[in-house]
């Protein structure tokens, strides 16, 4: 046949065509059976096991939702005192870190030279005696860094690092260390009181960021939703002070944009007319005391320094001192300075002087849960113990540093020098779950298991009017080769007896075993529970997710110290070179860095900006216009030790000489979430500390700001229109009511 | 040859090609013959079900508890299996995924989309026949694909016995 060559290569295509349909095979599902079943198990069927959150400090209660050996969704606990069904966002994103693909799965050793982040696995055997001889060499020269733990797991790190000869630091950045100090300083305790707002009537809240991230967010706003809305009659009126609209700030009745740095000040200013207009509760023998500091600043500079007009302060201070039941908080912001213990304090006095400690509605301060891992050993550190232990290392004082969870070289600033502890310390190991930028310099690492794989407890530390301890269980088999950090303590414990004079060396037990013991004899010490067997007990507490009382005992005599001296905030930069404050913020999301490897945490949206995945700078849209920036332009912000890069949002809720940023982002480890994206505000910070308790100065770097006139990636969820002239919100002066 | 005997020639091929193509589309739904629906062992319900008048539940145990009925556990399979027919090669298949702690990799045949709330509790409960729905389940050679179980299908069976038909009780 007489085959033309279009006709030849219509034949080649349809042919070709129709051989690739057969191709569209559909994948092939598989139905995995068990090869035995589970006596717990019914597929299909979804197990609830009780649990606290691992997330943050606060250790809210949770359930846990597994499906087949699988955790589905996890949710708050009713029962649970703090919390009471609640749960944050962090809390229902921990499954992400339970199932995060850049979890490490086994024990690593590093390979290649320091910095490199080039590990290799090894078997437990090896890495468990190599960790052994390390402590063996360095006894007496070992220092610890670890995230807040408490109950057994902190006993057991105590115990340990007191025989090992070396200090245990607990170190979190959000730890709200000046507040801490202050309460110390001001009513001697360690624990936190609890902040009654549900029965406040007139909130005054220095920056206390209670809604967005502070101490215990979840039982603040639900407290904050009863102050407001739990009462017949009665909404209670609140007052936020801090120079930029937070969250916290956005549900206010009226936020007061102080100039950063002095609201010390202003604390002393409404103490002052409160002890002016005799409307003070102090005892008479104290009143002198307080005279003295709060008198100690005339009025007119009060006024020339916050910003705050006379008759605003004058109303505030009618407004606080008559109020059935006021209450002053400090935080965020606030707490951000070099002078911020004292602020805490002055502000912890304004509360002594209109009475209200240990009355409803105020701050209520009850006597501790008697449990292991719960005293005065277990409080947070500042940023300026981890620079005294970096010193430490570099005189050849201690030569091991052990990591757990705590992520130093990300969270403090260059401008200190922590790298070199990182560069030079001679032998790391670490105990962390990723390779984040602290355990990517480590030599050793010994993953633990997650925190839904482990045994825990945690005694509150205050904040609730309850006394609780929460219990955590396993609610999955581990995942991977990890091993729980109790019980590796435990078992190196033993290993070491013989080099020890220590009389009381730990057993060798199991975690969940010494977990147990102290848990027996903690039940039998309650009354409550003296009728029931330890198994049935046991099993109770499990069921719930912990134990607690109804009420605590409010601890009846409280001395309060009068406040120190006031001295104003010191800052990096002078003010013509460098005209802006900056203000630093935790993002909603990934907080101060250890959730931005957890897309759902990048996925949510922030509350003010709906700015996901990345970093952005908030400007007040006149300075913006005054600079001619455009939205989303690239700004370059200059501090005296660095410089930086990131995306404009027009943002009214500030004043017109400060910038805002969010924490969390600009990491260069961390996993395949974190890296590389956004910038790590912390990098341009001066190494400022409060005078009082070390805590880093987040707020006081000056800065400068340029345009680059190119624009910057920013993912925003809602559409902007400040480029096209009408603002969607207009800013103008309303005369006081 | 003419222009329009190609024509012609071109059309049918093309037609006999679409057929092809659909005809195999169609029995990748229907038939047990394709690759990917055959299954790691043999497994016979003809003899299982039938010939032997074992129990659906005696297997598939958490079809009254669950809304999945499950693929029976290995050690099920093997607690009869230990002695019984050991002899047959796809019993052998079976012994040595229990060798070597493996579970049988079963394909799949039925998957209802994410948006259907099927329990096979409730039917059960409801008193319905496994048969009803699966159909002649103990005359089969294999582990049949059956067809498709669509809504209309669903839908005809819950009016006639009166059962719910709300949306919102299968589409949670």
């Amino acid at each position: 046949m007489d085959l033309k060559r279009r006709d030849f290569f219509k034949l080649i295509g349809v042919t070709t065509v129709g051989s690739a349909l057969p191709g569209c095979e559909r994948e092939a599902h598989n139905l995995v059976p068990y090869l035995l079943p589970d006596e717990e198990i019914i597929p299909g069927i979804a197990n609830w096991y009780a649990s606290y959150c691992r997330e943050c400090p606060a250790g809210c209660g949770i359930l846990v939702r597994v499906m087949e050996g699988r955790a589905k969704k996890i949710e708050g606990n009713p029962s649970h005192p703090l919390n009471q069904g609640k749960l944050c966002a962090r809390g229902h994103a921990a499954l992400q870190d339970l199932y995060n693909p850049d979890r490490l799965r086994g024990p690593m050793r590093r390979e290649g030279p320091r910095g490199e982040g080039t590990f290799r696995p090894i078997g437990w055997e090896e890495a468990f005696s190599l960790w052994v001889s390390q402590l063996k060499a360095h006894q007496n020269r070992t220092a610890m860094i670890s995230r807040p733990v408490r109950g057994t797991l902190a006993e057991i790190f105590s115990r340990f690092m007191k025989a090992q000869g070396g200090p245990l630091v607990l170190y979190d950045a959000g730890a709200a260390v000046n507040e801490h100090t202050a309460n110390r300083a001001n009513f001697g305790i360690d624990q936190w009181p609890h902040y009654d707002l549900a029965n406040s009537t007139f909130l005054l809240s220095f920056g206390t960021p209670f809604l967005d991230d502070w101490l215990s967010p979840v039982s603040f706003g639900a407290a904050f939703g009863r102050m407001r809305q739990g009462r017949a009659g009665m909404r209670g009126r609140f007052v936020q002070i801090e120079p930029r609209l937070s969250l916290t700030a956005a549900s206010a009745d009226r936020w007061i944009p102080i100039r950063p740095g002095s609201e010390g000040l202003l604390a002393l200013g409404i103490g002052q007319l409160i002890l002016a207009h005799g409307r003070s509760q102090v005892e008479p023998s104290d009143r002198r005391k307080f005279e003295t500091v709060y008198r100690s600043h005339p009025m007119d500079h009060i006024v020339q320094q916050t910003g705050i007009t006379q008759d605003e302060i004058e109303r505030l201070a009618e407004e606080f001192a008559t109020a059935s039941t006021p209450l002053a908080l400090g935080g965020g912001p606030a707490s951000s300075y070099t002078n911020s213990t004292i602020t805490m304090q002055l502000i912890n006095g304004l509360n002594v002087l209109v009475g209200n400690i240990g009355r409803p509605g105020g701050v209520q301060i009850y006597d501790g849960v008697q449990f292991p891992g719960n005293d005065a050993t277990v409080q947070p550190a500042s940023e300026q113990t981890l620079l005294e232990i970096a010193q430490a290392f570099d005189q050849g004082r201690y030569s091991l540093l052990q990591l757990y969870q705590a992520n130093p070289l990300y969270s403090l600033p260059p401008s200190t020098g922590m790298a070199r502890l990182f560069m030079q310390a001679p032998f790391i190991v670490s105990f962390s779950s990723y390779l984040d930028e602290s355990t990517a310099m480590s030599d050793l690492i010994l993953p633990d298991h997650a925190p839904l794989e482990s045994w825990g407890d945690h005694p509150q530390n205050g904040l609730s009017g309850n006394l609780t301890v929460g219990l955590g269980q396993p609610v999955v088999e581990p995942l991977y080769d990890t091993r729980s950090v109790g019980d590796l303590f435990l078992q190196a414990s033993h290993h070491l007896l013989d080099m020890r004079q220590d009389h009381h060396p730990l057993p060798a037990h199991p975690f969940k075993d010494r977990l147990q013991a102290n848990w027996q004899s903690f039940l039998a010490d309650q009354t409550s529970e003296s009728g029931d067997t330890f198994d049935l007990a046991w099993t109770c507490r499990l069921q719930e997710g912990g134990w607690w009382t109804e009420r605590a005992n409010v601890q009846s005599k409280i001395s309060s110290h009068a406040p120190s001296d006031y001295e104003p905030a010191a800052f990096a930069g002078d003010d013509k070179e460098y005209p802006f404050y900056l203000s630093l913020f935790p993002a909603m999301g990934v907080g101060r860095g250890e959730g931005s490897n957890r897309p759902w945490l990048q996925e949510l949206p922030d509350t003010l900006t709906s700015a996901v995945w990345g970093s952005w700078v908030e400007i007040n849209p006149k300075t913006a216009r005054d600079h001619n920036l455009r939205s989303g332009e690239l700004l370059r912000i200059t501090s005296p030790h660095g410089r930086i890069e990131v995306p404009v949002v027009f943002f009214p809720g500030i004043r017109p000489d400060t910038i805002a940023l969010p924490m969390g982002q600009g990491h260069w480890a961390y996993g395949r979430y974190a890296t590389g994206r956004g910038v790590n505000p912390m990098s341009i910070l001066a190494p400022l500390f409060d005078t009082r308790s070390g805590a880093l100065a987040t707020g006081a770097t000056r800065v400068r700001i340029e345009g680059t006139g190119q624009l910057g990636k920013l993912a925003l969820l809602e559409q902007r229109h400040e480029d096209k002239g009408h603002e969607l919100i207009t800013i103008g002066r309303r005369q006081p009511t | 040859m003419g222009k329009e005997r190609w024509t012609a020639l071109f059309l049918i091929m093309f037609t006999a090609t679409l057929a092809t193509a659909a005809g195999l589309l169609y029995s990748t739904g229907s038939a047990d013959l394709t690759t990917q629906d055959r299954q790691p062992i043999a497994f016979s319900h003809q003899v299982h079900a039938g010939e032997l008048n074992i129990s659906c539940l005696y297997c598939h145990r958490y079809a009254s508890t669950s809304p999945t009925a499950a693929v029976p556990t290995v050690s099920l399979c093997m607690s009869c299996h230990r002695s019984m027919n050991t002899a047959h090669p796809e019993v052998q298949k079976l012994v040595r995924y229990w060798q070597r702690k493996e579970p049988i990799p079963w394909v799949r045949l039925q998957r209802l989309p994410d948006f259907v709330y099927f329990t096979h509790e409730m039917h059960v409960k409801g008193r319905m026949q496994c048969a009803d729905c699966h159909g002649r389940v103990e005359q089969m050679h294999g582990t049949p694909r059956a067809p498709t179980y669509e809504m209309g299908w669903c839908l005809t069976c819950h009016r006639q016995r009166e059962a719910s038909d709300d949306c919102w009780t299968c589409h949670k």
